[in-house]
């Protein structure tokens, strides 16, 4: 068993989520950086859908009841070292501390966080307040127990920075124009990629509120429509709301572009008062960014 | 025309039309029921909404074209008939806080606005936004309402609202920008259910007054 010594700002269990709901109203949810959530499995030797800690901004401390294989990846902690296996022995304690750069912080532990499967999937869905073992983000004196997962060794090197995405900003987002880009004029998309955007304290796993100075895009209204995450929202009064994995399933403020399922990590470690660039692309540098990142989690460094 | 257009990398938005109408829903429905049944490969699954679907791929299996091209050969080949099935009763107690608000600016009555409320079908046009969320249509144009201003933090799960020409059923507490009018014991989201959510798009309700 893990015992919370302390939760953090706000930590969460979360796996790859549960896609496919969306018509009931059910956000996908799962890890917000799919890519480290994933490192992290695949350090400590984990099947790439067993579940882990989600930590945001100030990470937990956990004590471990018996002798543990944990790795930490995403955002970096001021307590301990990231990307590579840790091995805790029984009775001792991780404290994670301050998480900086980057904004998440996932803890892998061997044989995966064991909670109840809730429509499919461990995470945590805020809005349904299901799943994620107690439907709330963990508190102090939980106690978690550990799966029997664990199908491969653990790595013994750390993952090499190169097969890391970029952990701080400004950052370079590449989208998709769409789906309601006939909605805006003509010259929208050009002028919201020729814009510095800033990160507005207002984030979390739903979206991301961007402020766009000197960019005020005025579209026509439309019927509400399901939404991805991604999804960049124009607000009506200014602004832009990017949806992220836990974001509603439909919505009525059309969408201009969205950001590809390669870039979404980077989203969930921007910090507020950091710069985002979209940048249009097509089709097919999308599909290619997605093999980088999967063809680094085959890897074997 | 049905209109295919990207939603990112992973999912296509298949628009039929840009207004509020049955007809719609009814062709949006029958294409996300050929899908379903044809399972054009690489696709994953589908989300309805008002006169959308959106349809999640496998880029690894399928790309873009290919599924756009699979879905446009059904335009006009899909029966949007909706099968009709029963009317489900929604018990509410017309207590909501905004009730009054709504009868002075309709110039109606409270009991007035009640009665209209209640006296029609709806139709569901969307499970959305939050868990079970339930939009329904259409509300008589007398008690179309703007939403609120500045949207309540917290609205309880069986809040019914009203926002423009369409009526909603909140099923999980969650912000919220609609007049609330009444509230309903029926529990609309359960994640132990199968489905989850009580209600789906074509479905008809109709709402009965309890006190």
């Amino acid at each position: 068993m893990i015992e919370l010594l302390d939760a953090g700002r706000w930590t969460t269990v979360q796996d790859r989520g549960r896609p496919g709901l969306e018509r009931y109203g059910i956000p996908p949810g799962g890890a917000a950086d799919w890519f480290a959530a994933a490192v992290a499995n695949r350090i400590v030797g984990n099947p790439p859908d067993a579940a882990l800690l989600e930590c945001t901004a100030a990470g937990p401390t956990l004590r471990f009841d018996a002798g543990a294989v944990v790795a930490l990846t995403g955002g970096y902690s001021a307590g301990a070292p990231t990307w590579q296996m840790l091995r805790i022995a029984g009775g001792s304690s991780l404290a994670l501390g301050t998480i900086a750069p980057g904004l998440r912080t996932y803890i892998a532990v061997r044989g995966g966080i064991d909670v109840p499967l809730v429509l499919g999937s461990r995470s945590f869905c805020q809005r349904g307040t299901f799943g994620g073992g107690f439907g709330r983000p963990v508190q102090r004196s939980d106690r978690l127990a550990v799966g029997r997962l664990g199908d491969h060794e653990p790595l013994a090197a750390p993952w090499p920075e190169s097969h890391r995405l970029p952990a701080r900003g400004p950052w370079e987002v590449r989208v998709i124009p769409g789906p309601q880009l006939d909605a805006f004029a003509e010259d929208a998309l050009q002028r919201l990629t020729a814009t510095a955007c800033r990160v507005t304290p207002e984030i979390d796993r739903m979206g991301l509120r961007l402020a766009t100075p000197g960019l005020r895009l005025q579209p026509r209204e439309i019927v509400t429509v399901p939404m991805t995450a991604g999804a960049i929202q124009v607000i009506p009064s200014g602004g832009l709301i990017v949806l992220h994995v836990d974001h509603q399933s439909t919505g009525g403020y059309p969408v201009i572009a969205t950001v590809i399922s390669a870039d979404l990590p980077l989203l969930a470690q921007a910090r507020p008062g950091d710069t985002v660039r979209f940048r249009s692309v097509e089709q097919d540098e999308a599909a290619r960014a997605h093999h980088r990142l999967t063809g680094w989690l085959e890897l074997d460094p | 025309m049905w209109q295919v257009t990207p939603a990112g990398d992973q999912a296509l938005l298949v628009t039929v039309g840009r207004t509020i109408d049955p007809s719609l829903l009814g062709q949006v429905l029958a294409l996300d029921k050929v899908l379903a049944d044809r399972r054009p490969s690489g696709l994953i699954s589908t989300v309805p909404a008002y006169a959308s679907l959106l349809c999640h791929y496998d880029p690894e299996v399928t790309d873009a074209a290919r599924l756009e091209a699979s879905i446009l050969q059904l335009e006009g080949h899909v029966d949007a008939a909706m099968a009709l099935g029963s009317v489900v009763d929604v018990p509410t107690r017309y207590d909501g806080p905004d009730l009054p608000r709504v009868a002075l600016e309709t110039n109606l009555t409270p009991a007035a606005v009640i009665e209209m409320h209640a006296g029609r079908e709806y139709l569901v046009y969307c499970v959305g936004f939050a868990p079970g969320f339930t939009y329904c249509g259409a509300l008589p144009e007398q008690l179309s309402m703007p939403r609120l201003a500045s949207p309540r933090l917290r609205v309880s799960a069986g809040s019914i609202g009203i926002a423009g020409r369409q009526t909603g059923i909140y099923a999980v507490e969650s912000p919220g920008g609609w007049n609330l009018i009444g509230r309903t014991a029926l529990r609309l989201f359960d994640p132990a259910a199968d489905p989850p959510a009580r209600f789906k798009p074509g479905d008809r309700l109709r709402f009965i007054p309890t006190s």
